[in-house]
């Protein structure tokens, strides 16, 4: 037995390393947001997600993964609620949940979906849904 | 846009089932589904302290069979893709399931059977203090025997020739462990053994069977123990020894006793990586996994058939049983 029987590959991706964190207060809500592109971190900032979130205060977890792995296919969203989680998807590859209980929310992005596309559609679509 | 809500009042099908010691709650929209789910629940007096609920809406719309599967997951959840009409979400810390699945998927008995109730298991199994091990196990006259080793090592052919010399079978490939006051408890499902193609070097009536590209993409022949060697199966035990196996090129068989920090290094390989937002689930498997180190445990290296290694680990159970009760 070796080292190397140890190992085991993260073939989840719940390991990729998020080096781009931001933060930042707006009212009430500290919103947070890690991501391993620069481009969404800071389109995320910049958006008017933590409005979107009703009347909850407090905080706001966004950790975003691009998924350059994943499959880019689908076209067509899909919206799954089951008491606190709310989840879309878009194809395979694009899953955003949004956990409301815990004030989080997580997803990894397709290759094929633009920042834009994101931050304007799909993450509107699935907090007000 | 479509939106599916798992409303639990709009899942008119609900009933407790049980796979691997774990309780299921499940609430499906679907009589098909319930039917199917039940029949692969087992039931038993070792059940662990906490199960799972489990709600599935069946998209009457879709008929596309479940496709290979795609996973993803971040802090306490998982998600599973089985092509675009199969998507399943694993909340790890809530103890749910929550899915929406085809007509085809829903009546799909072996992809139940066969990939989505271990996957349940392994990605919820911690929270619910079931630790899935790399392992197969096996049981004589109340006393479990854990085989564990690398893939390749030979865990499947030696459970099935110790199937056929006396032994019950439980599980082949992953055993769930749970505690139960101060010992261990292990629990098998209903998957089919997995024999890789040459297995049938040892197993002749394997040629009456289909070779089929598992979930892992390997050919395998994917069997029903007890319909293809008429194997006894036991769905839970109390494991009392463990075992390494290893396959080497020079014949014969020996057996070495190793260090229960051996034992404790090799089991915690065989368990994924879990997040820090999991942790009181981590602390809980420590725990189990200390135990099942606690075992008294041996390598065995052996060349030669399965049968052979299956005699001389009769042997060896039979002297250590000898030892325990004199």
């Amino acid at each position: 037995m070796t080292d190397q029987l140890y190992w085991h590959p993260d073939l989840l991706r719940r390991f990729v390393p998020t080096p781009y964190v931001f933060s930042k207060c707006d009212g009430p809500t500290r919103l947070f947001v890690e991501s391993n592109d620069l481009e969404i971190a800071l389109s995320v900032r910049r958006s008017d997600i933590v409005h979107r979130q009703g009347k909850r205060v407090g905080k706001l977890l966004c950790k975003l993964i691009r998924d350059v792995a994943g499959p880019a296919d689908g076209s067509e969203i899909t919206i799954v609620s089951d008491g606190a989680l709310r989840i879309l998807y878009l194809g395979r590859g694009t899953i955003l949940i949004h956990d409301h209980e815990r004030s989080e929310l997580l997803g990894f992005i397709a290759p094929n979906v633009t920042v834009r596309e994101l931050v304007s559609s799909l993450i509107p679509a699935l907090l007000d849904a | 846009m479509s939106v599916v809500s798992i409303d639990q009042d709009a899942l008119p099908y609900s009933m407790e089932l049980c796979f691997a010691g774990a309780a299921c709650d499940l609430r499906t929209n679907s009589f098909q589904l319930a039917r199917v789910l039940k029949s692969l629940s087992i039931s038993t007096d070792d059940a662990v302290p906490s199960g799972f609920n489990m709600r599935v809406v069946v998209n009457e719309s879709s008929d596309e069979d479940a496709g290979e599967p795609h996973f993803r997951g971040l802090h306490h959840v998982v998600t599973a893709f089985f092509g675009s009409s199969n998507v399943f979400v694993f909340d790890i810390l809530r103890r749910t399931v929550s899915a929406s699945v085809s007509v085809a998927t829903a009546r799909d008995d072996r992809f139940w059977k066969e990939k989505l109730i271990p996957i349940a298991l392994g990605v919820l199994g911690s929270a619910m203090g079931l630790v899935p091990v790399h392992c197969a196990c096996l049981e004589l006259q109340g006393d479990g025997l854990l085989i564990a080793g690398v893939s390749g090592a030979g865990k499947s052919t030696l459970s099935v020739a110790l199937s056929k010399s006396g032994f019950n079978y439980v599980s082949d490939d992953w055993t769930y462990i749970s505690r139960l006051g101060e010992g261990i408890v292990a629990h098998g499902t209903s998957a089919p053994v997995k024999l890789l193609p040459d297995a049938v070097e040892h197993f002749q009536n394997l040629q009456g069977h289909r070779l089929q590209r598992s979930m892992n993409g390997e050919l395998a022949y994917e069997v029903d123990i007890e319909e293809a060697f008429g194997a006894q199966v036991e769905r839970a035990c109390e494991p009392r020894w463990l075992i390494f196996l290893e396959r080497t090129q020079q014949a014969g068989a020996i057996f070495t006793p190793m260090s229960s920090a051996g034992a404790r290094s090799y089991v915690s390989s065989s368990v994924e990586r879990l997040p820090p937002q999991l942790h009181e689930a981590v602390a809980m498997r420590e725990q189990t996994i200390g135990r099942v180190a606690l075992l008294p445990s041996w390598r065995f290296r052996y060349g030669g058939t399965p049968q052979f290694a299956a005699k001389e680990l009769r042997e060896f159970v039979a002297h250590r049983r000898q030892e325990a009760y004199v």
